[in-house]
């Protein structure tokens, strides 16, 4: 079996997690990796790195020593000013080789995927994707990593007993971020780098914001039908405060309350959401198609026996001008508590 | 341009509703399950044969898996690709993304290269979407993921790629050969061609390779090649839905809602 | 003045739109009573151009326009065409072209997609094909005890509201002691969404693949809940082995009242009088001797709940039987009565 560019024996007990950042923000994936790396550390009795690729990214050291770092490995660099892979992949290889750490986390967004597929086959190491749980055994230092295949039918626990790091990407939004402790200190570490521009082969060409709909790329959708009469307003506010997109079954298409690119199923787009709710929709299937594969379904309806039930996981019979709101209020409520 | 060769990776998955745990051994149960092409790999593969519409050129379908996986493959010879390499061998089974990323970069070296590697976004049966970024780190190939489209400048030998981030897009450009991924469901895949269908399914081009074809490192393929084991199998919930009915005022059904769906945090 | 872009035939495709067409085109002189009979003249300004499509077709032009995904196949155009043009099987003609040119709608690729990988047009899982009759206990087809093969199809089986037609007729079926099987989860589709939306190479297939099911199974009687479904059995299909027969469920219960075997038994030329012919409206019957008296009961144990005639001395029998013994919630009435109710009863 080939061996890891550093081995069990070579590696030192420490967990490491890459914090992503975007234009000197930490994203909030990476507190929730500082969070539950906390937590599997503290089990294990063993320090908490966080490892940040940037320029000009000093200042994010202390906002991860406060989240639960015990140190921050820092790789600052013009080169790194912007996500490019190679220049990524390779601080981050001579971090890694230079830490040596027993386990290495990364977020599963875009970037972190790209990052960490890349990384693993340079460690000549294992990557479990897109975990849902992480387990440290105190003992043996395994990590157990749990996965889910099969769109969500399947749920496998991994590991890799004999190679190093323990490499997996955590799916966004599984564990919770903990709150700063402003007086946590810990100690910075400024990694020596040698990059070099030849190394970049793809380049940004062009970047834009702010676009036409685009529904099968949306993470929230909230859909409605013949039920919310009309009034997609509501479902509007819903989507904004969600960060999601407003979809629709053909009915409300036709009566021109949304614009056609919006409507969902059969004839319309097929959309994979993290979440979709269904408001005043029957649940016809050539609307069901457009959703089916969304991870959570909500459906509101009046009417208890309508089909729409049948591909739900959160059912409420009652109506959606109600219902939806109510979500609204409770949302708004809940945003003026908090930064997010 | 007519020489470009794009090269397709595919892979043959049950169909994720009909794959089940024996609650005995803690194994998959695939037997029985129908199969389908990994829906993303059917994107990667329209993108490729949109580039072959504009620029001529040839597609190959490179996959790795058991005989079993050819009737399959050879729909793709039916929507328009030229041929199909199947890596097949006992020794390559039991693979993690390490040895199958390992094995396919030996296929795509076998086949003296390509101007332009496709894999779909992720597979529906392991879903690691790792194998876009291994692959071209294995061939030290740049990398475009997740794109929703894709072009190419013969003359410069470029490709660009649009991408999808929060907000808006990018569009990212890399020189060729690169390797790319394409977004899930970022297009329709064109429907067989009947007029070639017989000839795809009869006769249509498929070379077998086994390990010593590869000239493979024994101890990178397969489950020797793979540090990943499994140690626990189990069935998460069947993709049924929870189909739980709230109850309660407006009010209390919103703050229930939301504190089942983590938005409370 | 307004001059036309100058347009070259293609004989290639001539031959090829020919072929396809079997010179269906051919026939029409372009009087364009189909264009004016359109029904989507009813809703849309700029109506389905009809009589263009089928010039097209005579002449070999093939234009890219939508127009030709707007025909419902409705045949009102074929019923009112003079010179009798199967116009549906031009249009069908005409999209084939598209599929080969590929230039269908968006979501149409999807559908034979979902055909071929799930044997449904509605992307719905193969394996919970029979998931509609859970509790039903419906046995699985048998030629040797089965005089029937219920023939579900795709959207009784998947979707919620035509579950409900599937479950009333297996009811109706049951009520008629109709021996009948299904398929469940082994049921092919009938492969009607290729055949309409003009790929009729790929729908030759499913139906090759679908007929070999039947001949396998020995099915002779087929009764199948969708019209579509026994539009293409019927009219489309290879030849199936002789006696196969296939019906639509409509013919099949007016098949079971015919035969008796479904609604009175004793009806048709067996049907038991009122007892008011033949002069006996004047004559006294004595009380447990009335026909009347037994033909209730046995409207009502066909779970009936109107009895209907058509004849002023039944409904004057009939109703003294049900007024000696009240029968929960029987109500007779004529047929003009029901006829004016469906109207929407004028005061």
């Amino acid at each position: 079996m080939v061996a890891s560019r550093y081995t069990v024996e070579e590696q030192r007990q420490a967990i490491w997690v890459y914090l992503e950042q975007t234009s000197g923000e930490l994203e909030r994936i990476s507190l929730e990796l500082l969070s539950k790396g906390r937590q599997l550390a503290d089990r294990a009795g063993w320090p908490l790195a966080g490892l940040i690729c940037g320029h000009q990214v000093r200042p994010l050291a202390q906002q991860a020593l406060a989240h639960g770092a015990d140190e921050v490995w820092l790789a600052d660099h013009l080169l790194l000013a912007d996500f490019a892979v190679e220049t990524f992949a390779q601080a981050t290889f001579a971090a890694l080789m230079q830490g040596r750490p027993s386990v290495f986390l990364v977020g599963g967004t875009p970037n972190g995927r790209d990052l960490a597929g890349r990384l693993a086959v340079r460690l000549r190491t294992g990557l479990n994707a897109d975990c849902t749980n992480l387990r440290l055994d105190p003992r043996t230092g395994i990590l157990t990593s749990e996965i889910t295949g099969f769109g969500g039918g399947v749920l496998a626990l991994l590991e890799m007993p004999n190679h190093r790091p323990q490499m997996a990407t955590v799916r966004p939004g599984v564990f919770a971020p903990a709150d700063a402790d402003p007086g946590r200190t810990g100690r910075v570490i400024e990694l020596p780098l040698d990059l070099s521009p030849e190394i970049l082969r793809t380049g940004r060409v062009k970047r834009v914001v702010g676009r036409g709909v685009d529904l099968t790329q949306a993470s929230v959708l909230v859909c409605g039908g013949r039920g919310v009469a009309g009034d997609f307003d509501m479902l509007e506010r819903l989507a904004r405060l969600l960060g999601g997109e407003v979809g629709a079954t053909r009915p409300p298409a036709d009566e021109g309350h949304v614009e056609r690119e919006r409507q969902v199923g059969q004839t319309g787009v097929v959309c994979r959401p993290k979440l979709a709710f269904a408001c005043g929709i029957s649940g016809a299937s050539h609307f069901v198609v457009g959703i089916q594969e969304a991870d959570t379904v909500v459906a509101i309806n009046t009417d208890p026996e309508a089909p729409i039930f049948e591909f739900s996981d959160y059912c409420i019979v009652g109506d959606a001008s109600r219902v939806v709101p109510a979500l609204v209020r409770a949302l708004q409520e809940r945003r003026g508590t908090t930064h997010d | 341009m007519t020489d470009l060769h794009i090269v397709v990776c595919m892979k043959v998955v049950p169909k994720t509703e009909e794959v089940r745990v024996n609650p005995e051994t803690r194994r998959l149960i695939r037997a029985g399950a129908r199969s389908e092409i990994n829906p993303p790999d059917m994107n990667a593969l329209e993108m490729a044969l949109g580039l072959k519409d504009r620029h001529g050129g040839r597609v190959s379908i490179l996959s790795m898996g058991p005989p079993t996986f050819e009737p399959y493959l050879r729909v793709g010879l039916a929507m328009g690709a030229d041929h199909v390499y199947l890596l097949s061998d006992p020794q390559f089974g039991g693979a993690d993304t390490l040895a199958t990323t390992y094995t396919l970069a030996r296929g795509i070296q076998r086949m003296d290269g390509a101007d332009l590697i496709l894999c779909g976004e992720e597979s529906s049966d392991g879903a690691t979407g790792q194998v876009p970024p291994g692959l071209a780190e294995w061939l030290d190939l740049p990398q475009l993921t997740l794109v929703t489209d894709v072009t190419i400048d013969a003359v410069a030998r470029r490709v660009c790629g649009r991408r999808e981030i929060r907000g808006g897009y990018e569009l990212l450009a890399a020189p060729m050969p690169a390797v790319v991924s394409a977004r899930t469901a970022c297009n329709e895949p064109r429907f067989m061609d009947y007029r070639i269908k017989r000839r795809a399914f009869e006769e249509g081009q498929v070379t077998v390779w086994r390990a010593e074809d590869l000239a493979a490192d024994e101890t990178m393929i397969g489950a020797r090649g793979s540090p990943t084991i499994v140690s626990g199998l189990d069935e998460a919930r069947v993709r049924e839905r929870r189909r739980e009915f709230l109850r309660g005022t407006p009010e209390e059904i919103a703050q229930d809602l939301l504190a089942r769906l983590g938005l409370l945090d | 003045m307004e001059t036309a872009e100058p347009r070259t035939l293609d004989d290639g495709l001539w031959d090829r739109l020919s072929e396809l067409t079997e010179g269906a085109a051919d026939l029409c002189y372009q009087c364009g009573v189909c264009t004016a009979i359109c029904p989507w003249g009813l809703v849309r300004e700029e109506p389905l151009p009809v009589r263009t499509l089928v010039r097209h077709a005579q002449l070999g032009l093939s234009d890219a326009q939508d127009a030709l995904w707007l025909c419902t196949a409705c045949a009102q155009c074929e019923v009112t065409c003079p010179r009798q043009v199967p116009v549906v099987t031009v249009i069908r003609a005409l999209r084939q072209l598209r599929w080969e040119r590929r230039q269908t709608l968006k979501g149409l690729p999807s559908v034979l997609w979902s055909l071929y990988w799930n044997n449904n047009p509605w992307s719905q899982p193969p394996s919970r094909r029979g998931n509609w009759a859970q509790g039903l206990e419906l046995p699985t087809y048998d030629a040797e005890k089965h005089e029937v093969l219920l023939y579900v199809g795709c959207t009784c089986s998947y979707d919620r509201r035509a579950q409900s037609i599937a479950g009333a007729l297996v009811k109706v079926l049951r009520a008629a002691d109709v021996r009948f099987g299904v398929l469940g989860e082994g049921e092919p589709c009938c492969g009607e969404p290729a055949l309409s939306l003009g790929h009729l190479p790929y729908f030759e297939e499913i139906a090759q693949k679908t007929a070999e099911v039947f001949r396998e199974r020995g099915v002779r009687r087929l009764v199948a809940i969708s019209p579509h479904a026994f539009d293409v059995f019927q009219n489309h299909y290879p030849a199936l082995d002789e006696g196969f027969r296939p019906s639509h469920y409509v013919q099949y219960l007016a098949d079971l009242v015919r035969t008796g075997r479904l609604g009175f038994d004793r009806s048709l030329d067996l049907a038991l009088c009122c007892g008011g012919g033949g002069g006996r409206a004047w004559i006294e019957t004595p009380a447990g001797e009335r026909f009347s008296d037994l033909r209730i009961r046995e409207a009502a144990a066909t779970g009936a709940s109107v009895i209907a005639t058509a004849c002023p001395l039944c409904v004057a029998c009939l109703e003294d039987s049900l007024r000696a013994q009240p029968l929960a919630g029987m109500q007779v009435l004529d047929v003009a009565e029901i006829a004016a109710r469906a109207l929407g009863e004028t005061a």
